[in-house]
């Protein structure tokens, strides 16, 4: 017959000591691959920055005009920079699921199982956004010069204009690969869109109406009068 | 190249079999001025040129103001003339739509296949909305191909002092200086170029470009010098045309243009950078004073744009011009009234700098070619202020002197050229 102290305090203890047998080492394997991976992830940061550097890659993202957007965010100090630390997010990443799976849980494994089969949207959003990025700054370049060209006071606001409405569209795109709830976004966007046009009708063709004769009125007369006299060939 | 002609073409092209001379005229709604073009060209192809077959082709752009009928219909005019030789085989009138981007260089393709088609000797273009052309005009663009053996005549005009500004700002000192042959007008309009020469037009593969546009006349004109065909320029007098000139707003025209002159840069780079001095073309017929219409502008207008263009695209301009370029343009362009001015050294280092930059895609290159329309209105302005007091040949001085600077700063583009291109390469991804 085993004692009271036995049941109350023994047994306990050696359960305890045998799912600490299990879960330890777990926690151990977790803990060093979490270490080691850190140092992978200094390692591969570091050395696609020099990679980065030598290559130029600088110079390159100058020329699309995207360097000036990545330093004023006061986050990365160059293109070099923000490739190395997104190299170092990525090896983060596999890590960590590497130790999830290490865990080898029904908890984690299902964490894991659900991550991966979101990677390929988490894709497809971030390829959205950054065609989004490209496209926006193109049309909004191309309606810049469309509008100084035909001298158009409000060119930079007109192309600012454009720029948001090119990548709030890539954003609602986005938050729909992610299975984020993205129509209250559209909606609200559409409505604060479709406020702003139809403000912007009413303030001009109530308040500024013989304005708008005039301007229209010295345009289609002054454009024919500078075709007539003024030829560039 | 008989895939570019409709079937009925194909047939009056058979009929006609051989020609020694091929008049092109382009179109696109001129029925207005298109009669007395044709008038001009029939004349002169029978006053001049009367033992010569000879074929009138109007190479239309799909017109809808019956711009081929009036074509077909015009006069010879002719008949009313008293002629020392009487035509022996007269010419053949042809009016027909061309296929491909609509552009007068579409336009143009057409009539070098035609020419070529035909195994024409000499072959003239013509604009269709010209009004001072004469009979003469044929003889002085065609002769010289026909009788001296040149291969390219390009026309030479009296122009009022404040019209041709892409010419005199850029494309007349540069190809001067680039390609080494004093043209005074080459994207003139109209043209005398040999049937070889069309021949070589119609095998470059160009015509998806601006060359199918507005771009046509540079390339024309560059190609026959660069490619060592002999060439020449012929006096017209002066140059009067409709003012109206359909689809032909600034920013494209100047696109087109300029565009199509630093593509030609890329292609010929080895020629360009070998050419150390200019020399003067041959000129064909008589110079004589002529008088020009006036015309007025509106340099208030114009440098509202430069200003505006420099304060809105700054970061375009930061993306390929040198920093003391920018610097000294900041500096020039916010001067108001008749402070204004734009020096020849900034404006050549400008338009340099910005072919450099087009050559190694700094930046977009359609995107490059816009922005560059305010420097030039503001340069343009600048040069009208300047001469506002001048007569015609103190306004020739003048371009002289634009000439020279561009002359003189060839080495800086070289220079940067080359620095371009080095680092262009090590920018390659590795």
């Amino acid at each position: 017959m085993r004692s009271l102290f036995d049941r109350m305090l023994i047994d306990p203890f050696n359960r305890l000591a045998d799912q600490s047998a299990h879960v330890v080492p777990i926690l151990i394997m977790v803990l060093v691959t979490l270490i080691i991976g850190g140092f992978l992830a200094f390692v591969a940061r570091w050395l696609t920055y020099r990679l980065l550097q030598a290559a130029r890659f600088d110079r390159l993202v100058q020329r699309t005009g995207f360097s000036s957007m990545i330093e004023r965010t006061g986050v990365f100090r160059s293109p070099s920079d923000l490739g190395a630390r997104f190299v170092q997010a990525l090896v983060w990443l596999f890590v960590i699921l590497f130790a999830l799976t290490a865990a080898d849980t029904p908890a984690t494994a299902g964490l894991v199982l659900r991550f991966v089969e979101y990677i390929p949207n988490m894709i497809a959003a971030g390829l959205v956004l950054l065609l989004g990025a490209v496209v926006s700054r193109m049309i909004a370049r191309s309606a810049l010069l469309a509008a100084v060209n035909a001298q158009w006071p409000a060119a930079r606001l007109i192309a600012g204009g454009v720029r948001i409405l090119v990548m709030t569209l890539a954003v609602v795109i986005a938050l729909e690969q992610l299975h984020i709830g993205s129509l209250p976004l559209l909606v609200a966007f559409a409505i604060v869109f479709a406020g702003i046009v139809f403000a912007l009708a009413i303030a001009f063709g109530l308040g500024a109406r013989d304005m708008a004769r005039q301007w229209l009125e010295a345009k289609v007369r002054h454009s024919v009068a500078e075709e007539e006299v003024f030829r560039h060939l | 190249m008989d895939e570019l002609f409709p079937n009925e073409l194909k047939a009056r092209l058979e009929q006609i079999r051989e020609a020694d001379i091929v008049v092109g005229i382009p179109s696109y709604n001129n029925a207005r001025t298109i009669g007395h073009v044709v008038r001009a060209v029939s004349v002169g192809l029978a006053k001049y040129f009367p033992a010569n077959r000879s074929v009138i082709v109007n190479s239309d752009g799909g017109s809808k103001d019956k711009t081929q009928d009036v074509v077909m219909q015009a006069e010879s005019g002719a008949d009313d003339l008293l002629l020392v030789s009487h035509p022996v085989h007269g010419s053949y009138r042809i009016s027909t739509p061309y296929h491909g981007v609509p552009g007068k260089g579409s336009a143009f393709r057409t009539i070098f296949a035609v020419a070529h088609h035909l195994k024409a000797k000499a072959c003239v273009v013509v604009d269709s909305d010209l009004r001072s052309i004469t009979p003469g005009w044929i003889e002085l663009l065609a002769r010289p191909v026909l009788e001296h053996g040149y291969d390219y005549i390009a026309p030479y005009y009296h122009r009022h002092k404040y019209d041709g500004t892409i010419t005199n700002g850029i494309i007349y000192p540069m190809t001067r200086t680039l390609y080494g042959k004093s043209v005074r007008q080459p994207i003139g309009g109209e043209f005398g170029f040999s049937g070889s020469l069309a021949g070589r037009y119609l095998e470059k593969d160009v015509w998806d470009t601006d060359v199918a546009r507005f771009g046509i006349d540079i390339w024309m004109t560059v190609t026959a010098i660069a490619e060592g065909f002999r060439v020449g320029q012929a006096y017209l007098g002066a140059k009067l045309h409709d003012a109206k000139d359909p689809g032909a707003d600034l920013t494209s025209m100047f696109r087109q243009v300029v565009g199509s002159f630093f593509r030609l840069m890329e292609s010929y780079e080895g020629i360009w950078k070998s050419v150390n001095s200019f020399e003067q073309v041959p000129m064909f017929g008589f110079p004589f004073e002529v008088g020009v219409e006036p015309l007025t502008v509106n340099t208030d207008r114009m440098i509202q744009a430069a200003q505006q263009g420099v304060a809105d695209l700054r970061e375009i301009y930061s993306s390929f011009l040198s920093p003391q370029t920018l610097v000294d343009l900041t500096t020039y362009v916010h001067r108001n009234g008749q402070g204004f001015h734009i020096p020849d050294r900034l404006w050549v280092r400008m338009i340099y700098e910005a072919a450099i930059a087009f050559r190694y895609r700094t930046l977009d290159r359609d995107h490059l070619l816009q922005s560059l329309v305010p420097l030039y209105l503001g340069r343009t302005a600048s040069f009208v202020l300047e001469v506002t007091e001048s007569n015609a040949s103190q306004v020739e001085e003048r371009i002289e002197q634009l000439g020279q600077v561009f002359e003189s700063e060839k080495s800086y583009l070289a220079q940067r050229w080359d620095a371009a291109r080095k680092e262009n390469l090590h920018a390659q991804p590795v």
